[in-house]
């Protein structure tokens, strides 16, 4: 169970990664072929109208993808931004307590926004809403993306909130700290 | 029940919901659900997935991202000696010597990362050793780092520029333009204070350092010309209307690596920790937008900013009245918040407000990210000082005590730029596209 949790946060993780690498390829790959074009139009030849079409639209779906997937694994490095300065103060009895009730509201508020986000998808697949643009997108695909992030990142929510129940530190707490200068703006 | 009861208890749950400890993201959406649930009659979970929905899947955020790798790929090559080799030929004729590498070091870094934690680790690696080294005044080498380490929020680059901008609808590439000039003056007050106290403290000061001749100074400074080449691509593209922020933040990624391999830094490793660590902040960025979306929603819903703003218009303040208390109100904000925080805070419910009272946005923004900047060096939440004192192993409130005389240049810029808006709109107004 525990391998499966941890092979399904790092594999949300790294898809979230790969949709980032994406955009960078074909925004750059739109760049190159209007540099090409610019070139052309220079020497005196027809451009060729290079470009990514739908890249606006596609670069935002991939960017839904990498924003929601990567929500488990940012949590379990500790890499949510909150205030702990009174979590830090308090005995270490009352701090398991208040760590319960934030993991309690996170993922009751979490698993609701994950419902109401797996309705959208199944709507926008009912009524066949696409994106605007050169290439018809069905929305819905994206928004499944969006609702399998969010969704994960209840699990990991969950999971946390058992370990904190039983009173072992969550992932975040025990996170391998050895980059805490990054992260934060 | 009575409105301004309500936003009154709103405002305290969000207060408890923070200190507690409860995520910054989960917080915003737990208001917002809350106060849908106690003053609307929509459908708040439709609401809420199409509303996260529409916030998140946006072109202009994807520069967020972007951006933020290109800091991480470069955070992790070898700019920190580079920067610390190239600029200190360059300062030791000046008074304060080469305390001004720190400053002028942070504002290089600044442009090409649009984090401050990361601006002074990145600085800080180098020059405190060997600032300490050289037997320099800790107070000022600290102070020094920590005020100047915050140009990475307003210089662009700025993930914080491109957060309000995505929370405003404002156009990021005028905002990232309009921050160009008060990032500069804030190095020239920075560096200006650095002579003046270098000046009455010259016992503080330790022995001059050797002269390097010209020929060598260049040779010294020749890897940091490809970083400056890098920025000057960057933002020139983004102000000639060459390239949408998030193109030219594509290329800066590219080209960011291209400066690691050349550099010999680029691994398999290096390549994947950055990676990792941009997915990361900008995932945890992402969330807190989409909070922010969805509060601002529920926010129009409740009508709480309008009667705020209607209540403030009462009041009869002028601007400068207005802005003195807000600012304030965010110095208070920014000791307890993170930067991020209060921008989304602020610009999903004090927005009408602000434009109740004629200040113009792009404008607001650079006021906002000013007074946000401060709130990296007030105790006891402040990014920086934290890294500080994970770097000096100086507690958070020494930190902030060296810090302070660069904390109170900063409130001289807010006047300075409240005074002479041009500061920051007259370089957009240039702008070949608009």
């Amino acid at each position: 169970m525990r391998a499966f949790l941890d092979g399904l946060y790092r594999l949300a993780g790294g898809l979230a990664a790969i949709c980032l690498v994406t955009i960078a390829v074909l925004v750059v790959a739109q760049v190159i072929g209007r540099l090409i074009d610019g070139a052309r139009k220079l020497a005196g030849l027809d451009p060729l109208g290079l470009l990514v079409p739908s890249l606006a639209e596609i670069a935002g779906f991939l960017l839904v993808g990498a924003s929601f997937l990567a929500l488990a694994s940012t949590l379990r490095m500790g890499d949510h931004i909150r205030v702990s300065i009174l979590l830090q103060q308090v005995p270490a009895k009352v701090a398991a307590v208040l760590e319960v009730w934030c993991l309690a509201v996170a993922f009751a508020l979490v698993a609701y926004f994950a419902w109401h986000s797996g309705w959208q998808a199944y709507d926008s697949h009912v009524y066949g809403e696409v994106s605007f643009g050169i290439i018809p997108i069905p929305l819905w695909i994206p928004q499944s993306v969006m609702t399998a992030g969010i969704a994960v990142f209840a699990i990991s929510l969950a999971d946390d909130l058992l370990s904190a129940l039983v009173g072992k530190s969550p992932s975040y707490a025990i996170a391998n700290r050895d980059d805490v200068i990054e992260g934060v703006e | 029940m009575d409105l301004s009861l309500v936003a009154f208890c709103l405002g305290l749950g969000m207060l408890a919901a923070l200190a507690t400890g409860i995520w910054v993201a989960v917080a915003l959406f737990g208001v917002a659900l809350t106060a849908m649930m106690l003053l609307v009659s929509a459908p708040t979970g439709p609401v809420l997935a199409t509303t996260v929905w529409g916030a998140s899947n946006s072109w202009d955020l994807t520069a967020l991202p972007m951006f933020i790798w290109m800091g991480e790929i470069l955070f992790r090559s070898r700019l920190s000696e580079d920067m610390f080799a190239g600029l200190s030929p360059w300062m030791r004729n000046l008074p304060g010597r080469l305390l001004h590498v720190n400053i002028l070091g942070c504002g290089i870094f600044a442009a090409v990362s649009g984090s401050s934690a990361a601006t002074t680790a990145t600085i800080g690696k180098m020059s405190l050793p060997e600032l300490k080294r050289r037997g320099y005044d800790e107070v000022m080498a600290i102070g020094t780092l920590a005020g100047s380490g915050t140009l990475g929020l307003l210089i662009p680059p700025s993930i914080i520029l491109i957060v309000y901008g995505a929370a405003t609808e404002q156009s990021i590439a005028r905002l990232f333009v309009a921050g160009v000039l008060p990032g500069a003056m804030l190095c020239v007050l920075f560096m200006g204070y650095v002579v003046i106290w270098s000046m009455m403290n010259r016992s503080k000061m330790p022995p001059a350092e050797e002269q390097v001749p010209f020929i060598e100074r260049l040779k010294a400074t020749r890897r940091l010309f490809p970083v400056i080449g890098l920025i000057a691509g960057v933002i020139g593209s983004i102000y000639a209307g060459l390239a949408s922020p998030t193109e030219a933040a594509a290329i800066g990624v590219l080209l960011s690596l291209g400066l690691s391999w050349l550099s010999g830094t680029l691994t398999r490793k290096s390549f994947v920790d950055a990676l990792m660590g941009a997915t990361r902040t900008s995932c945890m960025i992402a969330f807190i937008l989409a909070g922010a979306a969805f509060l601002t929603v529920a926010m129009g819903f409740t009508g709480i900013p309008r009667e705020l703003a209607g209540w403030i218009g009462s009041l009869g303040l002028t601007p400068l009245q207005l802005l003195a208390a807000l600012t304030l109100f965010f110095v208070l904000l920014g000791c307890f918040l993170d930067g991020i925080s209060v921008v989304v805070l602020t610009t999903s419910v004090i927005l009408p407000m602000v434009e109740q009272a004629g200040l113009d946005l792009i404008w607001f923004g650079i006021y906002l990210v000013l007074v946000v900047e401060m709130s990296q060096i007030t105790p006891p939440v402040g990014f920086n000082l934290f890294v500080l004192q994970g770097m000096t192993g100086h507690n958070i409130f020494k930190v902030a005590k060296m810090a302070l005389p660069f904390f109170l240049l900063m409130i001289l810029a807010v006047i300075l730029i409240v005074a002479f808006p041009g500061l920051a709109l007259w370089l957009p107004e240039t702008m070949m596209s608009s």
